[in-house]
């Protein structure tokens, strides 16, 4: 469960250019629920996925995973309990260090790191079974270096590392924005499977609109820095991209193009 | 024909206590290795750091302290050396390179506070080296078997240490730190790990070459980084870097490369003092082989540089 209670963070505060990223956000979404985050550009779909990893210090709010107070907690040790998918494959995964190495990586995310040898023979094994649902061949190429991997294989890679070891709390930031429309259409249902079958606490952040309407329990819209407008239940099952396009403050034609 | 051979004669001649001196540098090549490679951390710190450990164990030898210890505390004092540089870097989000110049600077004064003087004489003070049996004391025999047998240990343990859970982590760090962090790795507490000990490796070099050369001196660093640098390059050229195996051999099997090439440079008549500006000609051809081979026509590193 995610709880985020009157989230605020103001960027270059009192200068001239001041933003105010996240207005008294507030937000819950129940465990094993699947939240779509969608707004225009600004409006703190970024801002509010880095406040609940860690990498961005709210001015003041709480954020709340299973009930625990994570809203000091470093980016490091709120790992143990959330992972995360970044829009950009390079962020995601160690480029130098192979498929299985970086496997390792992941799977070792919630526990102690110790001085025993990191890839044995049945982490391996467990490994190439876990990368084999994907069936893009990358069960055959653990000892690959990261790097020689096409950016669609690389973001299958780090969507089966973060759900691996089923955490809390899944982000997904824009992470098929960058891939082919094939490539996209892949991870997107390898998420989608995963979701469903490990039953995932979910926040994913996109702006393909059809993506919103197709899938997910609740549609969550953000716009200054606060929810504008969240759609559940019945009422998610007959929304249309049309109706959403609808909401966004500055309608422009890119939006319904990216649809 | 008779000045080929008078060349060759000498560089043969000498070649055993390059190669005892080439082991003992080699650690300094691997502490230049760990944080530029390992932790993607381009360090300067064994500039100051090599000399530390030198001082350290200048006056403790002098105090009557044993050879062992001596080597022990050095390798503690690079620690700490390497820790503040990591930490400079990390707290003040300062560059690695501009935190490595602040932190060999200020050991300069602290390495001069340590001796109390510029040169300081512990000739005949035991030394480790002459503890191996059978070799007479003073010869390079004894040197390259603890040098050599040092060696092993460290290369070892290092490529034990990299295939662990927690050293996987630590490559982590310097391969993507955004991702390390998200898979729960403490980012600083890995750098700050990683440059320390690399700093370690420096200052223990330095302690071995005190007890080798018999005296240290605060001016014994200088150029130490551009020689290591060289030989690293040299190192990955011939054994490579793909691998973790590879990596690590690579300082090693460097070191002792590059300095019996220097040995051969001197031997056919080389003037010492453009030794450095050749060394520097030659990391400098090294770094840029990479781009001339990318050729001529719209490289990207180009157009990146003009942006």
């Amino acid at each position: 469960m995610l709880e985020i209670r009157s989230a605020r963070k103001v960027f270059y505060k009192g200068q001239a250019d001041e933003k105010v990223a996240l207005d008294g956000l507030s937000l819950s979404l129940a465990t094993g629920e699947f939240g779509i985050v969608i707004g225009s550009n600004g409006a703190g779909k970024s801002s509010m996925l880095n406040a609940i990893s860690g990498a961005l210090v709210l001015d003041s709010g709480k954020i709340l995973i299973n009930g625990a107070d994570v809203t000091a907690m470093p980016v490091h040790k709120r790992a143990t309990r959330l992972a995360r998918v970044f829009q950009d494959p390079m962020r995601g995964t160690a480029a130098s260090m192979t498929v299985a190495e970086n496997m390792l990586l992941a799977d070792l995310r919630s526990q102690k790191r110790t001085l025993r040898q990191g890839l044995n023979a049945a982490r391996l094994a467990s490994y190439k079974e876990r990368l084999s649902i994907l069936g893009l061949g990358l069960e055959n190429r653990l000892d690959t270096r990261v790097d020689l991997l096409s950016g669609g294989q690389r973001q299958s890679l780090s969507l089966i590392m973060a759900v691996g070891g089923s955490p809390d709390l899944l982000l997904l930031d824009e992470h098929t924005a960058a891939l082919d429309p094939r490539t996209a259409e892949i991870v997107m249902q390898a998420t989608v499977r995963a979701v469903n079958a490990l039953k995932l606490t979910t926040l994913m952040v996109t702006h393909n609109m059809q993506h919103a309407v197709d899938y997910g329990s609740r549609v969550i819209m953000l716009d200054a820095g606060r929810v504008l407008l969240e759609v559940s239940g019945e009422e998610k099952a007959r929304v249309t991209v049309i109706d959403l396009i609808g909401h966004f403050s500055v309608k422009t034609d890119r939006m319904l193009l990216a649809s | 024909m008779g000045l080929i051979q008078d060349v060759l004669t000498s560089f043969v001649a000498i070649m055993p206590v390059t190669l005892a001196q080439s082991l003992i540098l080699a650690f300094v090549v691997l502490g230049i290795m760990i944080p530029f490679r390992m932790l993607n951390f381009p360090d300067l710190t064994s500039e100051g750091a090599f000399p530390l450990g030198g001082c350290v164990c200048g006056v403790l030898l002098a105090a009557g302290v044993s050879p062992l210890t001596c080597i022990v505390v050095a390798f503690a004092a690079g620690f700490a050396a390497g820790c503040c540089t990591a930490f400079i870097h990390l707290r003040f989000r300062i560059h690695t390179l501009l935190a490595g110049i602040l932190m060999m600077t200020m050991l300069y004064s602290i390495n001069l506070r340590i001796m109390g003087k510029s040169n300081l004489s512990v000739f005949g003070t035991p030394a480790v080296f002459d503890w191996v049996p059978f070799a007479r004391p003073g010869y390079p025999a004894s040197k390259i078997v603890v040098a050599g047998v040092l060696a092993l240990i460290v290369f070892a343990a290092l490529y034990m240490f990299f295939r662990t859970e927690k050293g996987t982590a630590v490559r982590a760090v310097g391969a993507n730190p955004d991702m390390a962090e998200a898979q729960g790795i403490n980012v600083w507490a890995a750098t700050i790990g990683g440059v320390g000990l690399a700093s370690a490796f420096s200052a223990s070099s330095g302690a071995l070459m005190v007890q080798s050369q018999g005296f240290a001196d605060v001016n014994m660093g200088l150029g130490i980084l551009i020689n290591g640098l060289a030989a690293l390059m040299i190192g990955e050229a011939v054994v490579g870097k793909q691998t973790v195996w590879r990596q690590l051999l690579a300082p090693f099997a460097g070191a002792i490369i590059y300095y019996q090439l220097v040995s051969f440079c001197l031997a056919a008549g080389m003037p010492p003092p453009d030794l450095k500006l050749a060394t520097g000609l030659f990391v400098l051809a090294m770094l840029a082989l990479p781009s001339l081979k990318r050729g001529r026509g719209p490289a990207p590193a180009r157009e990146a540089i003009r942006e």
